[in-house]
């Protein structure tokens, strides 16, 4: 990425991510990325790194969803007692 | 930010307020909106565990905009359901900057013909950035550092909410394979670890 920046640039810092942030974030989002889809050792852009990030949030969605599905299912035929009995247990562990 | 002790109590505990402010165990409840109620209980407790943050507020915000879940949002988070959704402060300026940034990037075009690769890839990098907006919940009225920040505070949120909901699930199958014991349920694998 070049870092040379036009003047016209500096003026809409306001929304405009600097390269320096991007790169201490890059770090901190690789870190947090599964390991199957970047691997640590490469220098990847920043784009890389966002899009990848993008893609984990939209699949972490997905398993939300389908583990409320999954809940429903399993608390449709369960007693309301047995099902609270079964979080305070899940809190006391 | 650190997954502790104290945010998997709360967020079970304010799971556990939900499920029973929804009746999730209601025999009559159709599928459908038992799992509404159940991921509505399961944001919410995400919010509450973490904090006041810009993301949590924006969830917050998102999720009172339907009507349906007014009833339930200011029954669990009372006094706080107010509070958390007064608006964003910053949320003025970005409408105007939004005007900034597309007529620098429309001079950018014309002088930089040279360095090409310099303008696609921060054109890349900002279109990037307006996706993970509309991922991240508040993310529209958030500037770019701020952004950054709460993504990483929002990643983080996000597992813990599926390894959470996850163990909550084994547990109520562990109960019931006590209670049923011919009955055996499929276990369930990560399915997001790709190659």
């Amino acid at each position: 990425m070049s870092s040379r920046r036009p003047r016209s640039w500096q003026s809409s810092s306001a929304s405009r991510i600097t390269e320096e942030q991007i790169n201490d974030l890059v770090s901190k989002l690789q870190a947090v990325l599964p390991e199957a889809r970047i691997r640590r050792s490469d220098r990847v852009s920043a784009a890389k790194v966002l899009q990848e990030t993008c893609n984990y949030i939209r699949s972490l969605h997905r398993e939300v969803d389908d583990l409320s599905e999954r809940l429903s299912e399993l608390l449709a035929s369960t007693e309301s007692s047995s099902a609270q009995a079964a979080i305070i247990r899940s809190l006391l562990m | 930010m650190q997954v502790t002790e104290a945010f998997k109590h709360a967020f079970l505990k304010q799971m556990l307020l939900g499920f029973q402010a929804s009746a999730v165990s209601t025999k009559s409840m159709g599928f459908q909106e038992r799992k509404n109620a159940i991921k509505l209980s399961a944001d919410v407790a995400m919010a509450v565990a973490r904090g006041s943050r810009k993301w949590t507020r924006g969830l917050i915000a998102g999720l009172s905009e339907e009507r349906q879940n007014r009833s339930f949002l200011r029954l669990i988070l009372g006094e706080q359901y107010e509070s958390l959704l007064k608006p964003c402060h910053s949320s003025w300026k970005i409408p105007r900057c939004k005007k900034i940034v597309r007529r620098s990037l429309r001079i950018c075009w014309r002088k930089q013909k040279k360095n090409q690769s310099g303008v696609l890839a921060r054109t890349l990098v900002e279109k990037r950035t307006q996706e993970l907006k509309r991922l991240v919940p508040g993310g529209k009225s958030m500037d770019g550092s701020s952004l950054l920040d709460e993504t990483l505070d929002y990643v983080l949120s996000l597992r813990a909410q599926v390894d959470l909901m996850q163990s909550l699930l084994t547990t109520f199958e562990a109960s019931k394979l006590r209670s049923h014991s011919k009955r055996r349920l499929p276990e369930r694998k990560a399915s997001y670890v790709s190659k």
